[in-house]
């Protein structure tokens, strides 16, 4: 018979390695399947100011790889496996992944989210050298620079505003006629006076050497290109969850984000969804922290559960 | 083990002079994507280390050869065979998908 674990955890974020804690304390045997780093979107933040315990700010990567220490001093398991297919149909869920198949007898989903991408060409080479994601993250390294922002919702608004007071110059790239961002945020970018937009315009070209030099935009209504020098350009189209894997299997919104209440409990009955990836008004790393927590709490009713119904057929027997 | 560091030296004796296979990532501290496969990138030296030689540069300490090879970005994985670079992969997303490289070039 293969191994099967009381809990498989897919993704080493808060929100999975917070579950494995919680679980390894609680005496369960834990494994967390991780496909790159402990930390998931925190691990690419230099500066995590909103985590409460760390006075001066924490690096998010290190942030992360502490998570992971604690959780392992516990007895929790990290393979670092990327998950290929997924089975939560029978009482025994099974995760194929690049290092085998895992079995449990739950699982977190804490695979997060993600920035919705442009999906343009040296996109993820550029990453980090003049393509960015986060203002509050990076926006300090284009102090005194031209960058761009690409989106027209609340968020792109907010990171414009950001920019602008750090940056000579911010230009906003939209692509419709008027931004989308509510008033509040809409308001005060207009009247920046080192902000300028460029409306009905898609972003068709990075313009690079080994970093970004500009972007080749795309007027929308006449087929026009023009070419923008910018230092730096910020994506805020949004963000996507990881969730591709588990369509068909369990219940999501129209966002692709697991539906489950602060229960943590999706559709089907010993998968949880914890962090980032659950519909839910707040994602902070203490909110994927705390649906962690939750998820162990839910699991284990959901295992005594199992164990009195399995207990009360034995006696029947 | 975990993946051998290499200085421009150790490159010209270790990876170029040598028969034997060898796979380096191209790094800086500085770089966050560099952090983020330091670790996977540990486990590929454990596993594979039988088989090829697993090594590191840090192109802040060794411009000169980061030039010589045009690494533009980093992380960049290049695979050395009898001294000669072969393939590369850029920001690998997942252990998993240096495995893959590894294989295809194997």
């Amino acid at each position: 018979m293969e191994h099967i674990y009381d809990m498989v955890i897919i993704g080493g974020g808060p929100g999975g390695y917070t579950a494995a804690l919680y679980a390894a304390r609680s005496g369960l045997e834990v494994v967390v399947l991780e496909k790159l780093s402990a930390g998931g979107q925190m691990a690419l933040t230099t500066q995590v100011d909103n985590y409460p315990g760390f006075d001066e700010g924490i690096d998010g990567f290190t942030l992360g790889e502490k998570m992971q220490a604690q959780a392992e001093r516990f007895g929790a398991k990290t393979e670092y496996a990327e998950v290929f297919r997924t089975d939560f149909q029978r009482k025994i869920k099974e995760i194929e992944t690049s290092q085998g198949v895992f079995y449990g007898r739950t699982v977190v989903i804490a695979s997060g989210a993600g920035p919705r991408k442009l999906g343009i060409a040296g996109e993820k080479e550029l990453t980090g050298r003049g393509v960015n994601y986060c203002a509050a993250c990076d926006g300090m390294f284009y102090k005194g620079k031209t960058v761009a922002v690409v989106g027209g919702g609340n968020s792109a608004a907010e990171d414009a505003l950001l920019l602008a007071r750090i940056c000579e110059k911010v230009v906003v790239i939209h692509r419709r006629e008027t931004l989308r961002a509510e008033k509040v945020y809409h308001d005060p970018l207009i009247r920046m006076k080192n902000v300028e937009f460029c409306w009905n315009s898609t972003v068709k070209e990075f313009l690079h050497r080994e970093k970004l030099t500009g972007l080749r935009l795309e007027n929308g209504k006449t087929g026009e290109e023009t070419d923008l020098p910018v230092e730096g350009v910020f994506i805020s189209v949004g963000r996507t969850p990881v969730t591709e894997l588990f369509k068909g299997q369990l219940e999501m919104d129209a966002g692709g984000y697991l539906i489950a209440d602060e229960t943590t409990r999706t559709s089907q009955p010993g998968v949880f969804a914890a962090g980032d990836v659950r519909t839910k008004q707040v994602r902070q790393i203490v909110t994927a922290a705390a649906d962690g927590a939750v998820a162990v709490h839910y699991a284990e009713e959901y295992l005594a559960g199992k164990r009195a119904c399995s207990n009360a057929s034995v006696f029947r027997v | 083990m975990s993946a051998v560091n290499l200085t421009n030296t150790d490159f010209q004796e270790k990876v170029l002079q040598e028969e034997r296979s060898a796979l380096v990532d191209f790094w800086a501290p500085w770089c966050t994507h560099c952090r983020r496969i330091s670790s996977a990138y540990d486990k590929i030296a454990e596993q594979y280390g039988d088989r090829l030689l697993v090594g590191k540069i840090n192109i802040d300490e060794e411009p000169q050869l980061a030039d010589r090879l045009q690494i533009e970005v980093i992380p960049t994985l290049m695979l050395f065979k009898n001294g000669k670079p072969v393939d590369s992969v850029v920001a690998p997303e997942s252990k998993a998908q240096i495995e893959a490289f590894i294989q295809r070039n194997a």
